[in-house]
């Protein structure tokens, strides 16, 4: 490094951010203070419309159109960057800060090789030939933990895993040698084991290159594994900017409490009930769903061999990456999917070989929960009309009597009862979630399965929706089966855990069994996975990477 | 603020409604409005040009223009609006049958559509009419004919992406059948953008059913049609006889601009995702909006 | 069998992947175009021989045509019988030229195809380079000039601003060459090579004819592209639109990739779904050419077409509607492999 280290290699002071039309509402940045120093990793937290993202952009002088600078500058080395000219705005972009977005998939050429896109960046900073540039790209991405990047340089965007993707965009920011990297919620949407794996790349090729990183992130977990200090925003501001360890252990600002209170785990505090438990609700076995490969004559075991039981107000935990089957069997047990065999017995009745017509009356049992909130509700329809739909299909009643039930529902999951006549847009999506769940429980379902019901929610939001499904699970007395990837929500609310992997569970027990001392090495490897907040000395990578010593 | 969403006011809808309410003046009031009779020659008064007496000049039969601009809408939107409308009833339902229902007789149906498609629409148009006879009818019947498969086409592959998405399953959790999965949640949705098609449909009708008069296989003299009209003066507009084709073919481009125009505005208005994106850039940067708990 | 075939098929080069399994389709759409055709001249009331002789047909003349189209027989054995006629190339003869219908259309194809294909370039120039502009610059002159001319265009008559060219650039001022014809009735064509006069008059070396057959093609050209230029214009914007505000345009722009290698892939990625479209400004044009033809007596197929109307010339009109089809279907076949082949998400 031929920098002196005191000299920050980005400078933000008293920035400010509105919108260019007059508006009565709050600036989307304002106050704005930050320095990054030499390699730093700064972690930047916060929930949805914090302005996160907004810094990045402001960062690399690429606000939407309808915003701008109203306040305050922007330094890179102590160089103010709105006296740049327009080349040298060009150049300082991926040159010396260089932006890591969320889904990689969506931020390469669909129809340019992966080598080429990085070749189109080092030659528009860099005067380097075509051929130096290929072998620099092709190295890179050998150095970012792609197997076989000689031939996988070549290889177009589609082709590639999301972890992959990432990895090239991650080599996609490098190439040029910035001084700094940001990284925007690098990791979102990525399977845990396959995120832990990209961080840790991440932070030990910028380590060795000597660059700074601003890691933006919701994620308290990814802040505390990985960064130096840690800065909380909210509504624009930066509520407050501190060493990590220290942040952690006592947080200054109310805001910063609930937001770690809300990230850690609630431990199960209600007893089973006992007496019921000799004949379970639902009884899987042996559960097989194929479906057709790619090619033809080539088939797929989305579901191998499955079985377990749910007894009735138990919640089962069923955990595993994309991929892994999980969401197949919801589907079977609702009967969106015709399973190949094995047995499916609800309340001693076998259900997978009934009529559609047979199935109706028990629709009003068996209910599921969607992942996502927005999608599965349809558009067009108001609250009051999409959480009566079972109702209407499945019971004779008046539309009065039907009004009364939604508002009943609507108060069970804490929605305000006028919320009934508007439409799903109107919503945010942590109230799209409850409008699913009152949609489930209105024909007072005996079994109810929820896919993923905290992914894709912000911090508090999720805490608010775990709650929720605690105290419908202990007032209805709800069997439950629990699609989930987020192990975290699992503390809190399942008795046993099955863990998946490619159709098959691995594991199964007790959730505080499964937790404590897993015994499968997959089990192992996706708790090992996870980032918690508790018991955090210092930024220190992943427990994987500790385990391994090394990264890829 | 009044209620009136935004998308109505633009000054593209504020034309497009002006437009359209002096059309359905001019079709409602024509004897009242028009000067002369719309039909009848006048041999003396052959090709004068506009004066105060034929505003918009005469013919070679000596017809007053202005008049049969005036009549002409009400047989040009006539056949437009029934033909679109016919097209509309038949290719929504059977776009919503052979999206929702995969089978030989939908990829039967949508091979007969690509057949139909495979000639060029003005071709087929006027080969149709030439066949069937040169009647105003017929010139309608033909349009629904081509504008059949554009409704179903579009239903359709409304459809088959909206029957995938989890709303649609999460109806069929909710014991929805078939038909009220169709009727209830599909239509509605794959609806919309047929709307906006309805419009810009009878604008293209409107041209096809002018191009079609234009070469003689539509309506025939002297009905007041703004095609033929405007083919009546085709020949002294080398001669620089302007006003004959001049003024029914303005009234083609107005006529049309209106419901191109009235396209976009139901496009602006029915775009959830726009007023979606209205609304959350509102609530996003509200703090702590994310539940009432 | 059928995984038989497939595995051959993966063993070919991805191009030939694309393009023979779409050769094969091409059989059945011309089936089921002939099909259309056949049945459209069924439509008619009165005697098929009759319509296609003409009422001036004597009767051994009818009931020789009865015989051989099999008029005797069932409707399908008729349809064999036409598709066997139509295989050897016997469209029927012309009742107003007393031609065979297959010479005629020969005969008048270049001149269509020669209009088209100008009509086309300078549809395209003015389509691509409007929409590009009008999105990397938005809120710009281009920009709201783009969106009245993208309305306008959609509603102009093609038939009418070609009159109204003729009158202000010929009658008024004097500026365009006379709407009668390809070229001028002074000049003898030149010599057949293309069956394009522009082009066969540049290998013939001679100017005059290469200036005259220019100066008629202009307007009728420009009234093509004016109104189809729009259309393209508005399609392309939304697609090359939605691509300038990919994610990915964003992050090559965060990245610090210029501008011009930017828009440069933007294009390169809106190419799939261009192509399509000009493949359907193909079939807009030539229908388009039908109205245009006339009004500048071009003598091509779509002025063939409107007297075949006009004189109940039903065969006549049959073989140009079998030739629009499989002229169409062949574009669109094209428009498919190319498609295919610049998209490299399409898996085969």
């Amino acid at each position: 490094m031929q920098e002196v280290p005191s000299v920050p290699l980005l400078r933000i002071d008293s920035l400010r951010v509105e919108s260019i039309t007059p508006t009565s509402a709050p600036p989307f940045l304002q106050g704005i203070n930050l320095r990054l120093m030499p390699n730093e990793i700064l972690g930047v937290v916060g929930e949805t419309g914090a302005g996160k993202s907004l810094l990045a952009r402001a960062i690399l002088d690429l606000l939407p159109e309808d915003l701008r600078v109203t306040e305050g500058e922007i330094f890179s080395r102590e160089r103010p960057l709105s006296r740049l000219s327009p080349a040298e705005r060009r150049a300082f972009r991926g040159g010396e800060v260089a932006l890591i977005g969320t889904n990689a998939k969506e931020l390469l050429d669909p129809v340019v090789t992966v080598g080429s896109q990085l070749v189109r960046v080092l030659r528009s900073h860099h005067r380097v030939s075509r051929r130096e540039a290929w072998a620099r790209a092709v190295s890179l991405l050998a150095e970012v933990g792609i197997v076989n990047a000689k031939e996988r340089a070549h290889a177009y965007p589609h082709e590639l895993s999301g972890g992959m993707a990432q990895r090239v965009v991650i080599a996609m920011s490098l190439i040029s040698e910035p001084k700094v990297v940001l990284a925007d919620d690098a990791t979102l949407g990525l399977d845990a084991t396959v995120s832990v794996q990209v961080l840790d790349m991440l932070v030990e090729r910028t380590r060795k290159m000597g660059v700074s990183v601003i890691l933006i992130t919701h994620d308290l977990g990814i802040v505390a594994h990985y960064c130096n200090r840690v800065a909380v925003m909210r509504s624009g501001r930066i509520e407050e900017i501190r060493d990590t360890v220290d942040f952690l252990a006592r947080p200054d600002h109310r805001y910063s409490q609930d937001l770690l209170e809300a990230a850690k785990a609630r431990p199960i505090p209600w007893v089973r009930s006992i007496g019921k438990a000799d004949t379970p609700l639902l009884e899987v076995s042996n559960l097989v769903k194929i479906f057709p490969g790619k090619r033809p004559g080539e088939e797929v075991r989305a579901v191998d061999g499955v079985s377990f039981l749910i007894p009735p107000s138990e919640t089962l935990a069923l955990v595993g990456e994309s991929g892994s089957g999980k969401t197949t069997i919801g589907q079977c047990l609702v009967r969106l999917l015709q399973s190949d065999s094995g047995r499916v017995l609800f309340d001693g009745q076998e259900i997978t070989t009934l009529s559609e017509a047979r199935f109706r009356p028990l629709r009003r049992r068996i209910q599921m929960v969607f992942q996502e909130p927005y999608v599965a509700l349809n558009p067009r329809w108001r609250v009051r009309h999409l959480v009566d739909e079972p109702l209407r299909m499945l019971d004779k009643l008046t539309s009065a009597e039907r009004l009364k039930r939604v508002h009943g529902m609507l108060e069970l999951v804490r929605l305000p009862a006028r919320y009934a006549e508007l439409y799903p847009y109107e919503l945010t999506a942590g109230e799209q979630k409850r409008v699913g769940m009152a949609r489930a429980l209105i024909s007072r379902p005996d079994f109810v399965i929820f896919d993923e019901p905290t992914t894709a929610l912000d911090i508090r939001v999720r805490a608010q929706i775990i709650d929720l499904v605690r105290q419908l699970q202990s007032d209805m007395q709800l069997s439950a089966l629990f699609i989930t990837h987020d192990l975290n929500s699992v503390r809190s609310l399942a008795h046993n855990v099955a863990v998946m992997n490619r159709g098959r569970i691995v594991e199964m027990g007790s959730m505080e069994e499964v937790f404590a001392r897993p015994k499968d090495p997959y089990t192992q490897k996706l708790l090992a996975a996870e980032l918690g907040i508790e018991g955090i000395h210092g930024p220190q990578g992943s427990a994987a990477a500790k385990k391994k010593g090394t990264v890829d | 603020m009044s209620r009136i969403p935004h998308s109505l006011r633009s000054p593209a809808a504020v034309i497009g409604f002006a437009l359209l309410f002096l059309q359905i003046l001019l079709i409602l009031f024509a004897p009242l409005l028009s000067p002369y009779s719309p039909v009848e020659a006048d041999a003396l008064a052959s090709l004068q040009p506009p004066s105060a007496a034929h505003w918009f000049g005469t013919d070679i039969t000596g017809m007053d223009v202005f008049s049969r601009v005036i009549y002409a809408t009400r047989i040009n939107l006539l056949i437009s609006v029934v033909s679109v409308a016919v097209a509309f009833l038949i290719g929504v339902p059977l776009g919503l049958f052979i999206g929702y229902y995969k089978g030989i007789v939908s990829s039967l149906v949508m091979r007969l559509f690509d057949f139909i498609q495979a000639f060029p629409i003005f071709v087929l148009g006027m080969a149709l009419v030439a066949v069937m006879g040169q009647e105003i009818w017929n010139v309608a019947i033909v349009l629904a004919i081509l504008f059949t498969p554009v409704f179903a086409r579009l239903i359709r592959a409304e459809v088959l992406s909206l029957r995938e998405r989890p709303f649609v399953a999460a109806a069929r959790c909710s014991g929805a059948s078939d038909l009220h999965i169709m009727f209830g949640h599909l239509l509605l949705n794959a609806l919309l953008p047929a709307m906006v098609q309805v419009s810009i449909s009878i604008g293209m009708a409107i041209l096809l059913t002018a191009g079609l008069s234009f070469i003689g296989a539509g309506v025939r003299m002297p009905v007041p049609e703004w095609g033929l009209m405007v083919s009546s003066g085709a020949q002294q507009m080398i001669l620089g006889v302007w006003w004959v084709s001049l003024f029914p073919g303005l009234a083609i481009v107005f006529s049309v601009l209106c419901f191109a125009l009235l396209g976009d505005v139901i496009r602006d208005l029915l775009d959830p995702t726009k007023t979606r994106r209205a609304v959350s850039t509102s609530t996003d940067i509200i703090p702590g909006i994310g539940g009432p708990l | 069998m059928l995984t038989g075939l497939r595995r051959f098929q993966q063993m070919l080069p991805r191009s030939l992947q694309i393009i023979l399994p779409r050769l094969l389709l091409l059989a059945p759409q011309m089936f089921g175009v002939l099909f259309v055709t056949f049945f459209l001249i069924r439509l008619l009331p009165g005697d098929p021989a009759v319509l296609l002789l003409g009422n001036m047909a004597t009767p051994e003349a009818v009931a020789q045509l009865r015989e051989r189209l099999g008029l005797n027989d069932s409707i399908w054995v008729q349809f064999i019988a036409y598709c066997r006629n139509v295989l050897h190339g016997d469209l029927g003869i012309s009742i107003f030229t007393s031609h065979p219908v297959l010479t005629d259309l020969m005969e008048r194809a270049p001149a269509t195809l020669e209009l088209i294909f100008y009509a086309m370039i300078l549809t395209v120039a003015i389509g691509l380079l409007l929409a590009v502009v009008s999105v990397v610059r938005p809120g710009g002159f281009t920009d709201v000039a783009t969106r009245i001319y993208g309305l306008a265009a959609g509603a102009i008559p093609d038939f009418w601003i070609g009159l109204i060219l003729i009158f202000v650039f010929f009658s008024k001022l004097g500026w365009a060459a006379a709407p009668f014809g390809r070229i001028d009735a002074m000049l003898s064509e030149p010599p057949y090579v293309t069956g394009f006069y522009t082009i066969d008059a540049l290998v013939a070396g001679d100017f005059g004819v290469l200036h005259s057959a220019a100066g008629r093609l202009l307007l009728p050209v420009i009234t093509l592209a004016v109104v189809n230029a729009g259309a393209l214009m508005k399609m392309t914007q939304s697609v090359f639109g939605k691509v300038w505000a990919s994610p990915f345009v964003r992050h090559a722009r965060a990245s610090g990739v210029p501008e011009r290698v930017i828009i440069r892939a933007a294009l390169r990625n809106s190419l799939p779904p261009i192509i399509t479209i000009v493949g359907f400004l193909v079939g807009f044009l030539l229908g388009a050419a039908v109205l245009v033809e006339t009004i500048f007596s071009w003598g091509g197929l779509g002025q063939y077409a409107v007297q075949a109307v006009m004189n109940s010339d039903y065969p006549a009109l049959q073989g140009f509607i079998l030739v629009a089809a499989a002229f169409i279907l062949v574009v669109y076949l094209i428009v498919d492999i190319l498609y295919e082949l610049v998209d490299p998400r399409i898996r085969v």
